[in-house]
């Protein structure tokens, strides 16, 4: 997980130079900036600022005025699927609910999406200090066990606890912060968030080989937590590939040549032990005219 | 003239065997192709037809049906699937040899059409001929995949890439790891076969997402 503000601040200028140099026609620029789109990541949206209105939150490629992706009319709590897109540059950009695509967004940010990465980009605060953050999601487990990662947008309790069947797993997650990941064995558990003033539950079954995300937030009636599965794979993946063909239809080698010599070989002696019997008869009955 | 017979048949019957050798080291100096292409009649099927369930991946994601059935109509492949776990070396294991015209599931991966990558293995072939995922690597982006579930429905996946790997380099992470959608992986060999291990050297990976 980054978070990466600086870096996209400079990133950000990075590619205003990059859309000048496109401008001015440079090849170069243009060969570069293809090179990066191979492969696919995913890329999934949400807004997790209590006090803040639905939103209409757009994606757009690099250099792209038309939105790839817009989904209306956002609100508190909300995190949309993943969605693959190729892997390379992108904006994020929030406007008010049913604001016109045109219109000065709010808030927007770039994320560079690498192929096989997966990210979350999440509107994240107050209302009064909204900022889009951008999140690396894992997607790789240690064997046998679960990925959980808290994200903690609850404004009413500033700082909450996050215990797995008892035992605490975030120690301390302030308003607006994401908690790095912890790995917890498979199994079935009540996973609590506890703050100073009302506590969530909720019993959550973590499959080996799957990352998960906890939602804290400011619910109707208190504390509210939501459960995500990220991602899932094999709980416990094989080792190697599989042994998944018998020959049949394979290509063969030229057999050994030994068994076709010696043929030739046993040949050759029949013929010469005949040859010679025959000429030695020829003599002998040259003898027997002579005598 | 009578006592010449034997020696004359056995001078006839070596040359007979020099040239039985010959011929048949002339004849088997060059490789026999793999076979290819599959008899006529083997060809594209129909989709199958049944509700096409995609659950929305959202907060609550609800459980899919096991799998029961796969169909590839582009390469003729429809067949029940059978359930795998892993071998006692810890491989992927594999349909038996006894039937090799079925695929199988490995029960540890995700369900097919629940998030992540769900894993189907079948054979390319017999010790003669052709086994199910025979045409496996004619696939190509956008083709169709179809997984019937236990509940009777279906679930649509297309084609995104075909890879070939060395065994020894098998990337099991890209294949096996976690993905944040529902997607497949099929799994055959491929490459050159091995007489000496009496196994292919590659393995033929089909990636694939579920359409929605």
């Amino acid at each position: 997980m980054r978070f990466p503000r600086i870096t996209h601040t400079i990133r950000r200028v990075t590619m205003l130079l990059a859309a000048a140099a496109l401008l001015l026609g440079g090849p170069a620029a243009a060969a570069h900036a293809s090179s990066a789109t191979t492969g696919t990541g995913w890329i999934r949206l949400a807004h997790l600022s209590p006090n803040t209105p639905a939103v209409d939150v757009y994606l757009y490629s690099f250099g792209n005025s038309n939105a790839q992706i817009v989904l209306h009319h956002v609100a508190y709590g909300t995190v949309s699927p993943y969605e693959a897109v190729n892997a390379g540059d992108y904006s994020v950009a929030m406007r008010a609910a049913g604001a016109s695509a045109s219109s000065q967004p709010v808030l927007s940010t770039s994320v560079t999406i690498d192929a096989d990465h997966a990210y979350t980009v999440a509107g994240m605060g107050p209302e009064k200090g909204l900022r889009l953050q951008v999140m690396d999601d894992d997607l790789t487990t240690p064997p046998g066990k679960a990925l959980v990662r808290v994200i903690q947008a609850s404004l009413k309790q500033q700082t909450v606890k996050v215990t797995c069947n008892g035992t605490t797993i975030v120690p301390k997650a302030a308003f607006a912060s994401v908690s790095s990941y912890q790995a917890i064995p498979a199994g079935t558990w009540t996973m609590a968030a506890i703050g100073s003033g009302g506590t969530a539950t909720q019993s959550v079954t973590l499959a080996a080989g799957t990352v998960h995300t906890l939602v804290v937030l400011d619910g109707s009636n208190g504390l509210e937590m939501i459960s995500l599965e990220d991602a899932a794979g094999a709980g416990k993946p094989p080792l190697g590939g599989a042994a998944t063909g018998f020959g049949g239809t394979a290509p063969h080698g030229p057999g050994s040549p030994l068994p076709w010599a010696a043929l030739i070989g046993a040949g050759s002696l029949l013929a010469l032990t005949g040859g010679l019997r025959l000429r030695r008869r020829g003599l002998r009955r040259q003898l027997h005219a002579e005598v | 003239m009578a006592f010449r017979r034997p020696a004359a048949i056995i001078f006839a019957a070596g040359l007979v065997v020099i040239a039985a050798g010959s011929a048949g080291l002339l004849l088997t100096r060059h490789s026999t192709p793999a076979m290819r292409p599959v008899a006529a009649g083997v060809g594209a099927l129909p989709a199958p037809t049944g509700p096409i369930v995609a659950p929305p991946q959202s907060a609550a994601p609800r459980p899919v049906a096991a799998p029961v059935s796969l169909t590839i109509p582009l390469i003729g492949v429809s067949t029940k699937l059978i359930t795998l776990g892993l071998a006692s070396d810890g491989s992927l294991q594999v349909p038996p040899i006894t039937n090799t015209a079925v695929a199988g599931w490995y029960t540890g991966s995700p369900r097919p059409g629940a998030i992540g990558s769900a894993i189907i293995v079948g054979h390319i072939d017999t010790v003669n001929g052709p086994a199910v995922f025979y045409r496996l690597d004619e696939l190509r982006k956008g083709d169709q995949v179809y997984v019937r579930r236990a509940d009777g429905t279906l679930v649509k996946f297309l084609v995104t890439t075909v890879q070939k790997y060395l065994k020894d380099q098998f990337p099991t992470q890209t294949v096996y790891g976690p993905t944040p959608d529902a997607e497949l992986r099929l799994i055959t060999c491929g490459g050159t076969f091995d007489p000496a291990t009496g196994h292919y050297v590659s393995n033929i990976v089909v990636y694939a997402t579920e359409a929605r």
